[in-house]
């Protein structure tokens, strides 16, 4: 049997009063393309959290690459890469200041020094940023500046820049038009990868629109902070849907 | 009966009772004896002495106090931006270090904050004797915790969700920390950091009267010889030094520098403070032996607290804190309510300039001219003060208020100090309180000042206790004064945060 990536056994997180997770079991392996899908407050986000490290479970293990999380090293913790569904963008930094952000796992202090000051030599952001459909003029712009769609391609370029294993994305089609939507799908499930950047392989997105199902091959539908289903996507009934909306 | 309802503008207004045990007291020690001396005074400063011998030691005496305030302002600021990452939350979250670290930190800066840099200076020169690093030093103390605290304050509000994205990429602690501070410290470098300097120019001011050096020193040695067209050469070069500085500062504005530029100087700031620092600590090591021995006798201590009237002192100190705090804060509304037009306002500029100029050592010395030492005249020189830096605070902001709702009341036929009550004031009476209650944590530890001056409360004790190198009754004295000023500040804090 293949050792999944990433693994939650029996994960529960309680928030003030409520459950927000109730005994998760989840095991995601190297190549999937998981869509995760459910009404609002069914705990998507709270399960993101929880597969970055950002939200520590009240019970249950997470392990990636077959080691609990907490006996992780920050370069193995560095193999998952999140887009946040509120951006979590530095306000008052430049639009390529923040997209070099994403290689603070990589790169050494004297990088983010260089990033700060505005003197870093390095080009890489500018590529992710082309490719992430960032026009040239706004590169130094303070992203107080830019707009909402220009906010979440930063994201999205911060986040792909990371070099990653693994994908945790948040509604990262938000504020995008079809056409970009449709674009960025196809980037991050790598179904139409036309440029030389580097896509993770392994990916776990959270949708709203089911009409962006397709391409997916794993879906995962939520409740009430449990797992109602967990199916292939040619698997998908009209019924389970009716079962999380 | 009406009832009297208590709102931000009454409270700004009720304070002013603390003028009737102040007149009456300044009224009872009135004498004339020094209105001969006043007058000459007064009229010295339309006369200042002007001549080869006296521009060239005000040139040299402000080149000194330049010296002094701008290393003290370049090393505290460089150390509070340390201090003040090191005492925030976000520090401890990302090294995951236990955050009882932070709060003995900051149980540490709150005591050295709370006394005032003339405390400091006087302990400093009576171990290690007069010269320049004292007065770098002695400023720096408290400055250092003071600039800790605002940028703190800054880096408290950095948002938890921008925290836990920047710490999700996993980069090196150090990375993550520069990356999520930077923004902060630079903006609050912009905002508060360059405003620290006219203050620090103010203390050197005020601590060369002790002795430290620069102009403050002449100042005082013009007055003992009672000199007063000398004094107003050094008042009116202190006075020009300052105009020029805010002016300087205020033309400096960082929107318009290159980001690189200024990036490039706050390193070159680090440097050369961490160069001045290792200068000072090697001076202070190797050259003064001697006098710590004297600290040791603490340990020995046969201190005896009924040897002096130390609650007096105490209550003393707590009273002439209360009293001038009512002046600061009632003062400049009334004096505006009641000469509402252009001349009064002019009147209120003037004095409120010459109020902020003359430092209050030098300020009560003139007062004592005709009335004796008491907590009144103490109260009334911190007092006015601290209400000429409210005024021009208060005058400022209602400049820049719309005036909308005050030429509706006074189409309305109000009249025209109704219409400036409530068509302006009323705005204004919230954040001025605000203000206030901040301006009343640094009237708690300038008390020690005036008490060191005017012979009350528990500077007098400290003086005294300085020259007879009491040691454990130092101590003692510090830690009443620094209760006194966190009591005060935890107080006002909550005042602070009830009405913003």
């Amino acid at each position: 049997m293949i050792n999944p990536l990433l693994e939650l056994k029996e994960v529960s997180y309680k928030n003030k009063n409520d459950f927000t997770l109730n005994k998760v079991s989840l095991r995601i392996k190297s190549g999937e393309k998981i869509a995760l899908i459910g009404k609002s407050g069914a705990g998507k986000t709270t399960l993101i959290s929880i597969l970055n490290g950002t939200l520590k479970p009240n019970k249950g293990i997470v392990k990636l690459f077959g080691t609990e999380f907490d006996k992780l090293n920050l370069y193995q913790k560095s193999k998952i890469s999140t887009i946040w569904q509120d951006l979590r963008l530095i306000e008052d930094l430049s639009a390529e200041q923040n997209v070099n952000c994403g290689l603070l796992g990589k790169q050494s202090f004297l990088f983010a020094f260089k990033n700060l000051l505005n003197i870093s030599s390095f080009n890489k952001a500018h590529q992710y940023m082309k490719v992430c459909h960032l026009k040239k003029s706004i590169f130094s712009k303070n992203i107080r500046k830019i707009s909402g769609g220009q906010k979440q391609r930063l994201a999205i370029a911060r986040a792909l820049i990371q070099e990653s294993d693994i994908l945790l994305a948040d509604e990262p089609f938000n504020n995008l038009d079809p056409k970009l939507t449709s674009y960025f799908k196809n980037l991050l499930l790598i179904t139409k990868n036309k440029t030389k950047i580097k896509v993770p392989n392994t990916t776990l997105i959270s949708l709203h629109r089911l009409d962006l199902l397709d391409g997916f091959n794993r879906i995962i539908g939520m409740k009430n902070g449990e797992i109602l289903f967990d199916i292939e996507k040619t698997k998908l009934k009209k019924y389970h849907l009716n079962e999380i909306y | 009966m009406n009832k009297l309802k208590l709102n931000s503008s009454s409270i700004t207004f009720l304070p002013i009772i603390v003028f009737i045990p102040i007149a009456y007291e300044l009224f009872i020690n009135f004498h004339i004896g020094g209105i001969e001396l006043f007058k000459e005074f007064i009229i010295s400063a339309l006369n200042p002495k002007i001549n080869n011998e006296i521009i060239f030691t005000l040139v040299k005496r402000l080149n000194e106090t330049i010296f002094i305030a701008f290393f003290s302002w370049l090393i505290s600021i460089i150390f509070g931006v340390i201090f003040g990452i090191l005492s925030s939350e976000i520090f401890y979250k990302i090294l995951n270090l236990p955050i009882f670290l932070k709060r003995f930190l900051n149980l540490f800066l709150t005591f050295i904050r709370s006394i005032h840099e003339i405390i400091w200076g006087l302990i400093l020169m009576q171990i290690y004797g007069l010269n320049f690093s004292i007065g770098i030093i002695a400023i720096c103390i408290p400055y250092v915790a003071i600039n800790a605290k605002v940028f703190s304050e800054q880096i408290e509000n950095i948002n938890l969700k921008t925290i836990e994205s920047i710490k999700q990429i996993n980069g090196i602690k150090s990375s993550t920390l520069i990356t999520l501070v930077w923004t902060p410290v630079i903006e609050t470098f912009k905002n508060f950091g360059l405003y620290r300097l006219e203050c620090a120019i103010r203390s050197t001011a005020v601590l060369g009267l002790f002795g430290v050096g620069g102009i403050g020193t002449s100042i005082f040695l013009s007055f003992q010889t009672l000199n007063f067209r000398e004094l107003w050469t050094y008042l009116w070069g202190l006075a020009i030094l300052i105009i020029i500085s805010k002016e300087l500062l205020k033309n400096f504005n960082l929107s318009n520098i290159s980001k690189k530029f200024l990036n490039s100087f706050v390193i070159a700031l680090f440097s050369i403070s961490i160069f001045s620092l290792s200068y000072f600590v090697y001076y202070i090591f190797n050259k003064n032996e001697i006098p710590f021995i004297s600290i040791n006798n603490l340990l020995i201590s046969n201190f005896n607290f009924i040897s002096y009237d130390f609650l007096k002192l105490l209550f003393e100190t707590i009273v002439l804190y209360l009293l001038s705090t009512g002046i600061a804060i009632s003062f400049p509304p009334i004096f505006i309510l009641i000469l509402n037009n252009k001349i009064g306002i002019t009147i209120i500029r003037l004095i409120s300039f010459l109020f902020r100029l003359i430092p209050p050592p030098v300020l009560i010395l003139i007062l004592l001219m005709f009335n004796d030492p008491s907590i009144s005249l103490a109260a009334i020189t911190l007092g006015l003060h601290n209400a000429a830096i409210t005024s021009k605070l208060l005058l400022a902001n209602l400049h820049n208020q719309d005036n909308k709702q005050y030429i509706a009341l006074k189409s309305l036929g109000a009249a025209k100090r109704s219409s400036w009550l409530f068509g302006l004031f009323v705005k204004q009476a919230n954040s001025y309180l605000a203000y206030c209650a901040y301006r009343s944590d640094i009237i708690i530890r300038e008390t020690a000042i005036l008490g060191v001056i005017g012979s009350v409360g528990l500077g007098w004790q400290l003086q005294e206790s300085l020259s007879s190198f009491a040691w454990e009754e130092v101590l003692v004295i510090l830690i009443a004064y620094s209760s006194i000023a966190i009591i005060g500040e935890l107080i006002n804090g909550k005042i602070k945060s009830n009405l913003t």
